[in-house]
């Protein structure tokens, strides 16, 4: 117990890295949620028009109209490729000077589309959507109607209205407590092994096991309030909804808080230095909560072998319980093997970084 | 002004202390080149392995035929479950991401009617991969209901002959390798750098620096330009592994990129430098980095087209070094590197490291008072 307040009043006489800590995830869950946006828009169309009729000028506007793309018109082919070239814009469309003449006259009109092939993101979706936007023209221009055989009706789960930040939000709670509970612990205990206070502290009657709990007690409490201060203002400025069971949500948040302050423990006890325990942390803990848990980059994209080297990250189990008890609902038992696979990960991780520490301790 | 030996002396005790520690040597030069591979290969913005489950009776072929044509496709994989299932349960168990639902008596049934609807649960968690599997379905089940109902498609009058520049097989990795390089020496400048200056306030070294007989800008050089040097040591092995691993093009100038490369290095140093004159100890000056590399990751342009976001937002990106130094990689690699292009946002790029150096040098100056 002495511990924890010496901890803590060390804290608290360090309002910068104390403002820094809780203010952080804030900063992050707002920068986040209004910057990111993976609905395509505003992509920038180059467009060559050598037919100067109504029939290309109703072909510029579905692209226009289409919600995805801004149209800029330009005055000949060779600056279209530029702008490409220049990053000025995604994509080109070159209508030929015969497109209306060939429309009315053979109904087999061809108009050239050039994207740019070095920026997925974008290109995937639009490669996607120009199928509809061809039968679009179609349909405006030439009157088309084919007979559609089938009526698909999508109806989105979870998301019905593809949000973003409904996706990113509740993932950012996963990246915020890895940053706290990795670094701030690797660092803090670091710190003490590196300028001795820690060897002090062994010295006391005190039992190791007390040290470390109490050492790590206000760092969970820090992360304890950052996962708060998400979830507060993913619910009410971002109006997320959280259809599951905080409690349930809590205990997940707990298995996994323990889990990274152990493991922040662990590399502290290895590296007993501040700068290597820093990259550390970040390698081992924070890339893979933000690259490798699915946060942003899905999982099932991934090639097999990976996919199931994820199953050895506790970050992405707890992306999972997060994201299935804000946008699911989920119960227990559906998350059943998150839970289990975080608990192993827990336990697993305790042991070795209790284990290290006594080992270290003897004479 | 600047010596040219005390720089060395510098530079031999900085290296020295920082590569002294042998796990400092393996993190600052092996993982980097583990993690570019694993992260490399890992990310992909391709949707694939779509868990798919449909509903249909043994009679209902055209479903069937659907059904099918979605797992040969390759970017399905089957959901074995019976057809006793709730369609629903299975996609909020988790077991399915997409289940295609027909109308009561079958899809074949129901084509003979007339247009028949055809239900598809998608679940939408992740948006980008929910958009793109609708679309996926649109396509196969067009093509499959035309085959069977033997029905020859009628031309579109209009046909968009479609091209892909630079990158016609669209390969993930031509795009995801140049932004992860990016970001792993960005991680090495700016945290690197920041932590280590701190580390000297910390000490107290630096008092004992400034109490030499040198100048300021002595001082600020000699802690600098050691990872401007690890930096580009950092941006050269990465390049390496990029183009020999992941065979990413590099259809421009190799002078070109290195004169990128080193403007970007010193720019993300600068501002390492500059977080160190604002931190009292590692803890704070680590903090203080991922406040600044987080959202410039997140602005850079790697996670999602920067196009999207609302134009303020954009123009907020444009201070982001992250951004212009990703721009700048996948347009010389990729592109063969425009030269407007390339004075603009190196133009910057000085424009940024300049700035960041005048702060430091300023704020280092009062501290030395």
């Amino acid at each position: 117990m002495a511990i924890t307040k010496k901890e803590i009043y060390h804290i608290l006489r360090d309002p910068f890295t104390l403002i820094l800590s809780l203010g952080l995830p804030v900063f992050l869950v707002f920068v986040f949620g209004f910057a990111i946006e993976f609905n395509v828009k505003n992509i920038h169309l180059a467009v060559f028009d050598a037919d100067q009729s109504q029939s290309s000028r109703r072909l510029m506007d579905t692209f226009g109209s289409s919600g995805y793309f801004i149209v800029d018109q330009l005055s000949s082919i060779a600056l279209t490729q530029k702008a490409i070239l220049n990053d000025q814009a995604r994509a080109a469309l070159i209508i030929p000077d015969n497109f209306e003449a060939d429309l009315f006259s053979t109904r087999n009109a061809d108009v050239q589309l050039l994207l740019d092939g070095s920026d997925n993101s974008t290109i995937g979706p639009v490669l996607s959507y120009l199928g509809t936007i061809q039968s679009m023209a179609a349909k405006r221009i030439a009157d088309f109607n084919p007979p559609q055989y089938i009526d698909l009706k999508t109806r989105f789960l979870f998301n019905p209205e593809l949000n973003s930040r409904w996706f990113v939000i509740p993932g950012l709670t996963v990246v915020v407590m890895a940053i706290l509970s990795v670094l701030l612990t690797a660092l803090t205990v670091a710190r003490e092994w590196e300028n001795g206070s820690m060897e002090l502290l062994l010295s006391t009657p005190i039992e190791p096991l007390e040290i470390i709990v109490g050492k790590l007690a206000p760092y969970a409490i820090l992360g304890i309030i950052a996962v708060a201060f998400v979830y507060v203002i993913s619910r009410t400025v971002f109006t997320v909804p959280f259809q599951g069971s905080l409690i349930i949500f809590g205990v997940g948040v707990m298995l996994f808080l323990v889990t990274y302050l152990s493991q922040g423990l662990l590399i502290s006890v290895i590296t007993r230095s501040q700068q290597v325990a820093m990259q550390i942390g970040i390698l081992s803990g924070l890339m893979p909560a933000q690259l490798l848990s699915g946060f942003i980059f899905p999982i099932e994209n991934m090639p097999a072998f990976f996919q199931y080297l994820t199953m050895l990250l506790p970050a992405r189990w707890f992306m999972t319980i997060t994201r299935y008890s804000y946008l699911r609902g989920a119960t227990f038992l559906e998350m059943g093997i998150p839970f289990l696979a975080l608990s192993i990960l827990a336990a697993l991780m305790i042991f070795l970084a209790v284990k290290k520490f006594k080992k270290d301790l003897e004479p | 002004m600047i010596r040219l030996s005390l720089l060395v002396g510098f530079l031999k005790k900085e290296f020295k202390q920082t590569l002294r520690n042998p796990k400092m040597r393996i993190l600052i030069f092996v993982t980097p080149v583990i993690q570019l591979i694993v992260f490399g290969i890992a990310l992909s913005t391709d949707v694939k392995n779509i868990r798919l489950w449909a509903k249909y009776s043994p009679n209902d072929y055209v479903m069937q035929h659907i059904y099918e044509h979605c797992i040969a496709s390759q970017w399905f994989l089957p959901v074995i479950a019976n057809q006793n299932n709730d369609p629903f349960e299975l996609i909020q168990s988790g077991q399915a991401e997409v289940v295609l639902i027909p109308p009561p008596g079958g899809l074949t049934k129901a084509l003979g009617r007339g247009t028949a609807p055809l239900q598809v649960l998608i679940d939408a968690t992740n948006v980008i991969r929910a958009q793109s599997i609708e679309s996926y379905m649109q396509t196969i089940s067009k093509k499959v209901v035309a085959d069977d109902l033997k029905i020859v498609p009628e031309q579109s009058p209009i046909t968009f002959v479609i091209r892909v520049l630079y990158n016609p097989t669209l390969e993930t990795s031509y795009f995801m390798v140049p932004g992860v390089m990016c970001i792993l020496i960005s991680i090495i400048t700016v945290i690197l750098t920041s932590a280590s200056i701190t580390r000297e306030k910390e000490m107290g070294t630096f008092e004992m620096l400034i109490s030499a007989p040198i100048s300021a800008m002595d001082v600020i050089l000699g802690k600098t330009v050691p990872f401007v040097i690890l930096g580009m040591s950092n941006a050269l092995l990465v390049f390496l592994v990029s183009v020999l691993v992941f065979n990413v093009p590099m259809r421009g100038s190799l002078f070109v990129l290195f004169f990128a490369s080193f403007v970007y290095v010193c720019s993300t140093v600068a501002i390492g430098t500059f977080i160190s004159t604002l931190a009292q100890n590692q803890q704070q000056a680590t903090l203080g980095g991922f406040l600044f590399l987080f959202p410039a990751i997140l602005l850079s342009g790697l996670l999602f087209p920067l196009e999207n976001m609302p134009t303020l937002m954009q123009w907020v990106s444009y201070c982001d070094p992250l951004a212009h130094f990703m721009s700048l990689l996948r347009n010389i690699m990729l592109k063969g590197g425009e030269t407007q292009f390339i004075v603009f946002h190196v133009g910057i790029l000085c424009v940024m490291a300049i700035i960041f150096v005048f702060i430091s040098f300023k704020r280092f100056h009062t501290t030395l008072q």
